[in-house]
């Protein structure tokens, strides 16, 4: 018996717990939420405003009607005591809603005229009008009523008091709620049907934005968010997300070309030395012979670690968001420094390398990183100029930009090879056989952008690579 | 006999080193994670150390670390994966240890072990000594006997550094680092032409060569033929 009690209140429980599951999802969600909000601040706002008003008109018209039994009190107070018994009388009789109270008393306290049964207690005589409680005599059932009245004595000792039922009140207090309940309901329904719209419209571009999403990840590169008009915040997000896919989509498929290129780069030192090896294992007869075929190999295989190893440096630097490390590099001292280190190379080939300093100037950046962009610069100079050629690195200072110009007599880069020159692993046909790998320039690019600087390259005849630094960037 | 304890835990990787520095002439202790190698560390007080930047139980730096702490002060070889060579690992050459990015040949190892080993000691000699070469630091000159060799500043550095380490295979890389204060390896054979000239006014025609070419390694400077 008990346990069958549980298990139904468990199941009682349960079902009320899933109960709000069940509510439609928009009443859940914030938009809806928000919209409920908004109405309770506006119902409260409404009432307030109307209560405001509500006070000001009951004040409005207790005023008057004190204003107009005061004076009345005075027109009546003027005139002689029989007068005023008639004043009186007629005032009762020309009041056929029974609004008005009239009534006069003798010194003792016994009414005289009028239709109040008695003083009213509570009320001050001789001083401004004011709220009381009296017993008219004109009503069936002694009833008690709450009016506004003014009293005085009068000379003969006679007390006079004139009053009146302000029940208008009640009346505009009717009026009010009525407008009330005429303006602030629709409005509230209107609020919450908008918010419920508003909501089951997000909801709707959400779940359209997730099958979107959805798809991209199930990787169709090619699926963009719908967007309707552009002045809509939503469509707006929709495009500039759809801009941030743009970008990916082409990251991509660049990353893809570039796999490609390394698969190939990576295969041809690796094909050569599984080639020597299988050779070597057949054919060599002495260790010499072994020997020889062993550092064939192992010359390739490093070929290989020494793609890797600039590809993962490429990698480092592009990913690396470390400017924290930055400090002033003294580009004059820098430029000599590397002139130092590359003169004997140029030398051998019989090539001139100057460094032209017309100007000290600092920026702000890595030392290491930049020593190693403007080597590979003349590093690259000196290796695609030929013998009796010029190498020249100029520091310059032009319309506010630092300029580190690298100059050479070399075959230079065409203008269809400017762009392609970038590109990992990109060798011009020219130089096919020169040693290197072809990563140079993509991580002189890479170090540049780090920077915040540029990478001009010159087309023409004699190679000119530039990296501009603006001056904002100057320590 | 050096001691050198290892600590890496893929188990070919430290066989080859293993065999490669017994070969050597070094004693070699192995651990294959960080906790056991800390133990070690403390317990057999090696000469140096060979630690993984990545090592099951406890990261590398964070033994080295806990060793630093306990004011143990072995010179220590970090091997890391290229990619993994942060802030870190470049600030362990500050503080006169090493580090060698994976893959590495093992000469260039085995010279980084030796060179942690022989730290040269602080001097205050003004003059240095290898065989008839003297080199006067406050003077910034060199001499071989009797002959004035006359150096450019950066030949003076090089064989400064080399002269602090004679005897001793410096690799093509260690040069770079230390001479030149290059952080990369460039695309020319840079070191190599700075060595021809250094070796061109260091042995003279008809005297011993000091300068020695080790192929595929680097070069070393001998006191005597």
């Amino acid at each position: 018996m008990d346990g069958s009690d549980a298990s139904l209140l468990t199941s009682d429980r349960t079902s009320g717990r899933q109960d709000p599951m069940r509510q439609p999802q928009f009443i859940r969600s914030s938009t809806f939420h928000w919209a409920l909000a908004v109405s309770a601040v506006f119902a409260v706002f409404v009432i307030v405003l109307f209560g405001f008003i509500y006070w000001k008109i009951d004040d409005y018209l207790t005023a008057r009607s004190d204003r107009v039994i005061t004076v009345e009190l005075d027109g009546i107070a003027g005139l002689s005591p029989e007068r005023r018994l008639e004043a009186i009388d007629e005032k009762l009789r020309q009041d056929p809603r029974g609004v008005q109270v009239a009534a006069i008393f003798a010194a003792d306290g016994h009414r005289i005229a009028g239709n109040l049964e008695s003083l009213p207690p509570h009320l001050r005589i001789d001083a401004p009008a004011q709220g009381t409680d009296v017993v008219r005599t004109d009503r069936n059932s002694r009833e008690h009523q709450v009016i506004r009245a003014i009293g005085r004595r009068m000379r003969n000792g006679d007390v006079l008091i004139l009053g009146r039922n302000v029940d208008e009140a009640g009346e505009i207090s009717h009026v009010v709620g009525q407008a009330l309940a005429l303006g602030l309901l629709p409005g509230f329904c209107l609020c919450l049907l908008a918010g419920a719209w508003l909501s089951v419209r997000a909801q709707k571009r959400v779940e359209e934005v997730n099958q979107r999403v959805q798809r991209i990840i199930a990787g169709d590169l090619s699926e963009r968010l719908p967007h309707r008009n552009v002045d809509e915040p939503f469509s707006k997000l929709a495009v500039i997300v759809n801009g941030m896919l743009d970008e990916m989509e082409t990251m991509i498929h660049a990353l893809a070309g570039v796999g490609n290129d390394i698969a190939h780069d990576l295969r041809t030192p690796l094909t050569r030395a599984r080639l020597t090896l299988e050779r070597g294992r057949t054919n060599a007869a002495t260790l010499e012979q072994l020997q020889a075929v062993a550092d064939k190999a192992i010359a390739g295989i490093d070929q290989s670690l020494t793609i890797i190893t600039a590809l993962l440096r490429l990698a480092e630097i592009e990913n690396s968001r470390r400017s924290s490390g930055f400090g002033d590099v003294a580009l004059h001292e820098m430029l000599r420094e590397v002139c130092d280190i590359y003169e004997p190379i140029a030398e051998n080939k019989n090539i001139a390398l100057q460094v032209a300093v017309r100007h000290r100037r600092s920026v702000r950046g890595d030392q290491d990183l930049l020593i190693e962009a403007v080597a590979n610069l003349v590093d690259n100079a000196i290796k695609f100029t030929p013998e009796g050629g010029k190498v020249n690195i100029e520091l310059l200072q032009e319309n506010s930009e630092t300029i580190v110009r690298v100059t050479d007599t070399g075959c230079g880069i065409s203008e269809q090879e400017r762009e392609t020159v970038l590109r990992r692993f990109y060798r011009s046909d020219k130089i096919r056989n020169t040693p290197g790998v072809g990563l140079g320039l993509s991580l002189v690019a890479a170090i540049v952008k780090l920077h915040g600087f540029r990478l001009a390259i010159h087309s023409g005849a004699g190679g000119r690579v530039e990296i501009v630094c603006p001056d904002s960037q100057q320590a | 006999m050096a001691k050198v304890l290892l600590i890496e835990d893929d188990s070919e990787t430290a066989e080859e080193i293993t065999a490669e520095l017994s070969d050597r002439g070094f004693e070699v202790e192995w651990s294959a994670n960080g906790i056991e190698g800390l133990d070690k560390a403390r317990s057999s007080r090696p000469d140096a150390m060979i630690v993984d930047r990545l090592l099951p139980g406890m990261d590398g730096l964070t033994v080295i670390e806990a060793l630093r702490k306990e004011q143990v002060r072995t010179p220590v070889l970090v091997l890391s994966a290229l990619g993994a060579v942060d802030d870190r690992v470049r600030g362990l050459r500050m503080g006169g240890d090493d580090y060698l990015t994976k893959p590495f040949a093992v000469v260039e190892l085995v010279a980084r072990i030796e060179a942690l080993l022989r730290r040269p000691a602080e001097s205050r000699e003004t003059t240095l000594r290898v065989g008839p070469l003297a080199l006067d630091l406050i003077e910034r000159t060199a001499k071989r006997g009797d002959r004035v060799i006359d150096l450019l500043p950066r030949e003076f550095r090089l064989l400064e550094y080399m002269m602090q380490r004679s005897d001793q295979l410096l690799t093509r890389a260690m040069l770079l680092e230390e001479v030149w204060n290059y952080k990369f390896v460039p695309a020319t054979n840079l070191v190599d032409v700075h060595m021809g000239r250094l070796r061109h006014k260091v042995d003279g025609p008809d005297e011993a060569p000091m300068i020695h070419n080790v192929r595929g390694a680097g070069f070393i400077l001998r006191a005597g033929s």
